[in-house]
């Protein structure tokens, strides 16, 4: 009863940007509308809805699940996960335990944010402010970004990564994104780009950051009960799940050259999976800024530690590399929808399973790879899935 | 920026108080009840070390409106000389200037400004020691 | 023995800078002519994320740290400012917690333009002296409201001064002090109005001159002294001219004056103004030297003060962080960063 496989039997996802028309439900209900009929059962076999979002609209509706759901005439129960800007994996993890448990053999997971409401940088600002520690961080005068500039000097000092290495992750992405009908933006940019730009919290130029912007994208968990009572091929395993925490403000952290929460959660998800770093061949990392791909890539196990940026700079991360990191684009060039940031990056790595990723397939994959950090890494998720072929 | 938070907050915010335990000596910031190494609750008040060097640096451009009066300013991660890390501005230096392991000491500047008619938030920043 | 007097004194001054000849230029004025009208080169700033709050605190620190007892004796504090950051909650309060000096103790804001400090310490060594409180501090702080285009904009400027009181350390011991107070129409503001208005030429002979020559007299008639009894005077400085001229009346020297004439680098600090030139004046005197300061704050009156040095002003002088150190810690702005800091900009 207890200790289910768990299979992801169906996706959906909105195009990531600016949409002034539309509001949260609207996207949430268009996302898990896809993924239903993509995971071709009926609305009634959906047992409880898991949201992932961090503030989700302008309009203070702490119930985005409420709206969507009536929109979406789903009448299940509904948990909203907040997990600062990792809440898309937390709100999967979640899911993944309740049809682990055998409560549930079906479920929903819905990632969805609107950010462009806020017209005022400094409201989104206040809104990441929430993801570090407000009263010691924020309000001292610490941002999300110069905390991850402060991430980045150190790197930089500790393994000598360089401007240009750094640079080189979004190049890659925005490469990557070009092929990405989904994503916010589909052109690439070159280094020169990046690297003049004005810095906006030194070392960190104004095109680095992954740009907010609203998206919602959806997947549908089911049990080995309701697979073999359903006809599904082609279905993707959670192989293994995992969360590493570490303190929430940057100044009492042992290192400020590695993620103790990356660390310690692919350490679990690896273990759970019963896998090695060396079994990952894709991987999508959460390159909310440069350094965090490259911190990502080390503390992951992809790469050896310090040498993040040189692997990237020399192209061993792009498509059909050494390990294949970000090629929806990451978080960069497919945008940042808070929320549905984690649950588009589970997106990815299933439609590279199924061998459905068009220009930006990857060969030869057994194994995929998520990570959604919160905040400056006070909490990390990694998640693993793997190919399964179903014993009908 | 309501009136009970930044009442609550002040002496750790104006005079640095921070924790000290009775039972394993451990100092942090800010003031808790119970340490938060150990769970003891013989715990007193602590004034955290004036001085400190920079551990690491960068610069804001963009925060919350009531903070823009600052911009642009240096932020940084101080270890301060009793070992307790904050994080926290440094001014009254040009960011050029600025340095790794450079020695600053506290001083008491405004945080942040609630409009025209709300509170003023004050809290201790940083500046070179010369 | 009930001998009261100052037991600690710190200061504080902001390092940016605005010259008399970059405000000249803005609104097309001989800055030459401006320079030698009111012998003041430059003035102090506030940045932006300093205001009268901060300023005292600071300054009190300063004289806290030089002194080494303890805050919790603090009895009484008194910050006078025309420009408190509230119109309603006062300064003293947050310079106590900041302190440390909480909560056994009175505080008050006064308002009295440039003596509003020197009436801090009059009430200080009156409840010293009675015994009713241990030690009291008196704290003059300004960033005073500039208008721009007037003649005052050139030296109105920023700073803090903090005297300690009571009866235990002194190091400047009170001989006596005497004011002189009446109503004038020299220089006001209006509840609500972002800049004082005031008489011109009315501001000095009838009020600056009159009260500060007439409480200064007052005193020494009292004390029966003269001025070559005294190595060092200060009076209210809104600029060098006017303290040098009320010297030369009054019959001191130059030499009596000089050392304390900050207003030429930092201008016009108004209520911290007359206070920091007792600062500078302690932190050049010798035990036994007598010294003599006249404020002025329009509206109008004088308060004059006359002090015996002790031994045990030497004390104070390995401390880094006074008056020279602040005037020499500077950085020149031009005008346009001049009205972002002083947030004119609306």
């Amino acid at each position: 009863m207890s200790n289910e496989e768990v299979y992801i039997v169906g996706h959906g996802m909105t195009n990531f940007g600016e949409f002034y028309e539309k509001n949260a439900s609207s996207l949430a209900t268009q996302s898990l509308n896809e993924a239903i009929t993509s995971a071709q059962i009926s609305k009634q076999n959906i047992q409880h809805s898991y949201f992932g979002s961090l503030v989700t609209n302008s309009n203070a509706q702490s119930s985005v699940g409420a709206e969507s759901l009536r929109e979406c005439q789903i009448p299940t129960p509904f948990t909203r996960v907040e997990a600062g800007t990792a809440s898309g994996a937390a709100a999967f993890q979640q899911a993944v335990l309740a049809v682990r448990s055998g409560l549930y053999d079906c479920v929903a997971v819905i990632g969805v944010e609107n950010l462009s409401d806020f017209v005022n940088n400094s409201t989104i600002e206040t809104i990441l402010g929430s993801t570090i520690d407000y009263t010691w961080e924020f309000e001292m005068g610490g941002t999300l970004t110069s905390l991850y500039a402060i991430l980045t000097k150190a790197h930089m000092q500790k393994y000598g990564t360089t401007m240009e290495q750094l640079a080189s992750v979004p190049v890659k992405n925005h490469k990557n994104g070009a092929l990405n009908s989904k994503a916010q933006f589909q052109k690439e940019i070159s280094l020169e780009r990046f690297l003049k730009a004005k810095r906006i919290a030194d070392p960190i130029g104004r095109f680095d950051p992954a740009t907010h912007c609203d998206g919602s994208s959806s997947v549908i968990l089911a049990s080995s009960d309701f697979i073999s009572s359903n006809n599904f091929d082609n279905i993707v395993k959670v192989a293994g799940i995992g969360q590493g925490v570490d303190s929430l403000a940057l100044h009492h952290r042992e290192q400020l050259y590695t993620l103790k929460s990356t660390r310690n959660a692919s350490q679990i998800a690896y273990k759970m999976a019963g896998i090695t770093a060396k079994e990952i061949s894709i991987a999508e990392v959460h390159d909310s800024f440069p350094i965090g791909e490259i911190l990502a890539i080390e503390d992951l196990g992809l790469f050896p530690k310090g040498e993040g940026g040189a692997i990237t700079e020399e192209g061993k991360t792009a498509i059909n590399a050494d390990v294949s990191v970000n090629t929806s684009g990451g978080l960069k060039a497919r945008g940042d929808p808070f929320g549905a940031t984690g649950i588009a990056q589970i997106i990815e790595i299933v439609e590279q399973l199924q061998g459905q990723a068009g220009k930006r397939q990857v060969e030869n994959i057994e194994y995929g790879l998520t990570q959604n950090v919160s905040g400056t890494g006070v909490s990390t998720y990694v998640s693993i899935l793997t190919r399964e072929e179903v014993k009908q | 920026m309501e009136p009970p938070k930044i009442w609550r907050e002040k002496r750790n915010r104006y005079i640095g108080i921070g924790i000290e335990c009775s039972d394993c000596s451990s100092k942090n910031f800010p003031y808790t009840k119970r340490c938060p190494k150990c769970g003891s609750k013989n715990v007193q008040e602590y004034k955290l070390s004036e001085q400190g060097k920079i551990i690491q640096f960068s610069q804001v451009n963009q925060t919350a409106q009531e903070m823009m009066l600052n911009v642009p300013y240096t932020l940084a991660i101080i270890e301060l000389n009793d070992g307790i890390t904050v994080t926290g501005q440094v001014v009254d230096i040009d960011y050029p200037q600025v340095r790794v392991n450079m020695k600053v000491r506290m001083t008491l500047r405004i945080l942040a400004k609630d409009g025209n008619e709300g509170l003023i938030k004050y809290g201790f920043k940083f500046v070179p020691l010369d | 023995m009930n001998k009261v007097g100052i037991v600690s004194y710190g200061t504080y001054i902001p390092r940016y800078r605005i010259k008399t000849e970059e405000t000249a230029k803005v609104w097309e004025e001989d800055s030459k002519e401006q320079i030698s009208q009111l012998q003041v080169d430059a003035k102090s700033v506030p940045g932006p994320d300093e205001d009268v709050i901060t300023m005292a605190v600071e300054s009190a620190r300063n004289a806290l740290k030089r002194w080494k007892g303890d805050s919790q004796d603090i009895g009484a504090i008194y910050v006078g400012s025309e420009s408190h950051p509230y119109a309603v909650k006062p300064t003293s309060t947050l310079v106590a917690a900041a302190l440390d000096a909480e909560e056994s103790l009175t505080a008050a804001d006064l308002e009295f333009a440039c003596k509003a400090g020197t009436a801090g310490m009059q009430m200080c060594f009156g409840l010293a002296k009675s015994d009713m409180i241990k030690y009291g501090l008196a704290i003059g702080a300004d960033s005073s409201q500039a208008r721009p285009r007037d003649p005052l904009e050139y030296t109105a400027g920023a700073g803090s001064a903090a005297f300690l009181i009571g009866k235990e350390g002194i190091v400047a011991e009170l001989e006596g002090t005497y004011s002189i107070t009446t109503d004038m129409p020299d220089f006001w503001r209006r509840e609500g109005a972002a800049y004082p208005s005031h008489g011109n030429r009315f501001t000095g002979a009838p009020a600056y001159f009159k009260h500060i020559i007439s409480a200064s007299k007052g005193l020494m008639e009292q004390l029966g002294s003269k001025p070559s009894d005294y190595r060092y005077v200060t009076f209210h400085q809104p600029n060098t001219k006017f303290p040098l001229a009320a010297a030369r009346m009054l019959g001191f020297s130059k030499e009596q004056i000089e050392i304390s004439l900050v207003c030429r680098e930092i201008g016009n600090s108004y209520s911290a103004a007359s206070m920091i030139g007792l600062a500078q004046i302690l932190n050049y005197s010798q035990p036994g030297d007598r010294i003599f300061i006249t404020s002025y704050g329009s509206g109008a009156g004088s308060d004059a003060f006359s002090f015996v040095v002790t031994d045990l002003i030497e004390d104070m002088k390995n401390y880094s962080f006074d008056v020279d150190y602040y005037i020499n810690r500077k950085k020149f702005i031009d005008y346009g960063t001049y009205t972002r800091y002083k947030g004119v900009l609306r």
